[in-house]
């Protein structure tokens, strides 16, 4: 075996190597787009559930009252697309009620009030999280290598969701 | 939230004093009061000095000099195996990663670990050219960190320029009982003392700009005095001074927790002149919690941590006469002094160990929450995996 060989088989090896990386880096990505999505999606329904426990179990005027519930159902029955524009608005809405819980002029169980900043932080902190993962999967699927030789498979481009509200 | 294990990787040694130490020891000792397990791995240089019984020893740390300072850091083979070696034994459901963007321990559980990570970013650094280069190196591995939390704005914008990667802003916390209930010590009282506190012979503690200002101070408050707390050589400091000032500094030396605490109750104006290289100030927000008026540069940190002068006064960064101004024109007016300090105390709160590790539970809670657990990567690779 002559000198050539030998270095174009060690090009290989390394080459090999590189790929393996990283189709394992972003598969790892792809893992976490899922689970930050998962988590993130369990938090959202939670808040719309609690928006319609807030009407219920309140004095809101009607108008508000509608609102709320109206933006809690279209977010839960959202599909994939409308879904961020349907949670934007119920954040919009729930901040009608944290607002009015400020100058006292609403009466709500002290608990919920608690409960609805409690999930506001951690939606936030979820979609915080979320875009993290997005933002890191869609920047190693636009590298050279990994669109050349297609490492990224069959696995959809995860979505970048717009929750302008809701950012930290 | 359901008890957890929970591993921590403390950067730099255990046993030297430090913020991030101190942070970590404050809260692995909540948590392990809420009912968690906590293990700490740490680099340890003399393990008799060592008493919690939660640290694990990873190595003799070494000194290498970092941002400013010099930094007492563990990494290399022999330490990488022992990370291992700890995921792999500990069992645990998450690990909280403190600094993983430098060269340390922190940095190797990251690349050997995988699952829930939790990475604590608590540098704000603007050395570019430093952080381009490794960054291709450590991109794959911060990218595996599930959540970051930046301790102050100024760390979560150094991370966004650096990494392109955005993080929960939790701020480091504080016993602030301890420091509203100090008691008043009339050693470190008089009407018109200021206070100052920290390492003052390095020159970005600012001291100096404090002591040109008591030349102008002093010519409309003749009692004005400056109480100087902190390790150094006081003597190298008095020898340069104008003589006719050299009465109206005192220095008391370094200070314990609880002393610490006193003197920052009983001084009526706290001073930190510091010109730069601060993240996030954390003696500003003890001095705020023991109800005392502060007054600060306005660099970045100190800016954002005083909501923009709101709860406390800012003056021109080094400018000696600017200080003087405001020194002056607080110790004249009690009214505005004491509206500064009720502000500041009420603001304060949200830097109270109960408020800051109730955040960072919640985001453990955001990390566990897919259900996985943290392995070693190398049993987890895609080919060996399904």
């Amino acid at each position: 075996m002559n000198l050539e060989t030998l270095l174009t088989l060690l090009a290989i090896v390394i080459i090999g190597w590189y790929l393996s990386f990283l189709a394992s880096r972003l598969d790892r990505l792809h893992h976490r787009v899922e689970t930050s999505w998962a988590t993130l999606d369990s938090f959202l329904q939670q808040r719309a559930a609690l928006a319609q426990q807030i009407v219920a179990e309140s004095n809101l005027d009607p108008a508000t009252a509608y609102l709320i519930s109206t933006s809690a159902i279209s977010a839960r029955k959202a599909n994939i697309i409308e879904r961020s524009a349907a949670e934007s608005v119920l954040s919009e809405s729930l901040k009608l009620v944290q607002n009015s819980a400020q100058d006292n002029s609403l009466e709500l169980p002290s608990e919920l009030l608690v409960e609805l900043s409690d999930i506001t932080n951690k939606v936030k902190m979820a979609i915080n999280i979320h875009l993290e993962a997005v933002n890191a999967t869609r920047n190693v699927r636009s590298k050279i290598f990994i669109r050349l030789f297609r490492l990224a498979g069959k696995a959809p481009l995860p979505v970048r969701y717009e929750f302008e509200d809701d950012s930290l | 939230m359901r008890k957890i294990r929970i591993g921590m990787v403390c950067p730099y040694g255990w046993d030297t004093p430090g913020g991030v130490q101190t942070h970590m020891k404050d809260l692995a000792e909540y948590l392990i009061g809420e009912g968690h397990y906590v293990s700490v791995l740490a680099p340890i240089s003399d393990e008799i000095s060592v008493h919690e019984n939660y640290v694990v020893n990873a190595g003799k740390p070494i000194s290498i000099p970092m941002n400013g300072s010099v930094a007492r850091v563990l990494f290399g083979p022999i330490a990488s195996s022992r990370a291992k070696q700890w995921i792999a034994s500990g069992d645990f459901d998450l690990l909280h990663l403190h600094e993983p963007a430098i060269p340390s321990l922190s940095l190797l559980a990251c690349s050997a670990a995988e699952g829930p990570l939790v990475g604590t970013f608590h540098v704000s650094t603007s050395k570019k050219k430093a952080i381009y280069a490794i960054g291709p190196i450590l991109e794959p591995i911060v990218e595996k960190l599930t959540a970051r939390i930046a301790v102050s704005e100024l760390a979560r914008s150094t991370l966004k320029d650096h990494f392109d990667t955005d993080a929960v802003v939790i701020p480091n916390g504080i016993d602030g009982q301890k420091y509203a209930n100090a008691q008043i010590i009339d050693e470190y009282y008089s009407k018109n003392t200021i206070g100052f506190m920290g390492r003052f012979e390095e020159p970005r503690k600012g001291l100096q700009v404090l002591l040109d200002s008591l030349a102008i101070v002093s010519r409309f408050i003749p009692d004005a005095k400056v109480l100087i707390a902190g390790p150094g050589d006081s003597q190298a400091i008095l020898k340069e001074i104008n003589p006719q000032l050299r009465e109206r500094i005192k220095f008391i030396g370094r200070l314990s927790d609880d002393q610490k605490a006193s003197f920052l109750k009983s001084v009526p104006i706290y001073v930190a002149p510091n010109t730069g290289g601060e993240s996030f100030g954390i003696i500003l927000t003890e001095a705020l919690s023991a109800g005392t008026a502060v007054i600060a540069s306005d660099i970045p940190a100190f800016k954002s941590t005083l909501e923009n002068g709101e709860i406390g006064a800012l003056f021109k960064n080094e400018d000696s006469a600017d200080l003087a101004r405001v020194i002056v024109s607080l110790l004249r007016d009690e009214e505005r002094r004491k509206e500064l300090a009720t502000k500041g105390r009420l603001s304060a709160q949200k830097y109270d160990w109960q408020v800051v590790a109730e955040q960072i539970e919640s985001v453990y809670e955001m990390a566990i929450a897919g259900g996985q657990r943290v392995t070693l990567s190398s049993e987890n690779k895609f080919w060996s995996r399904r």
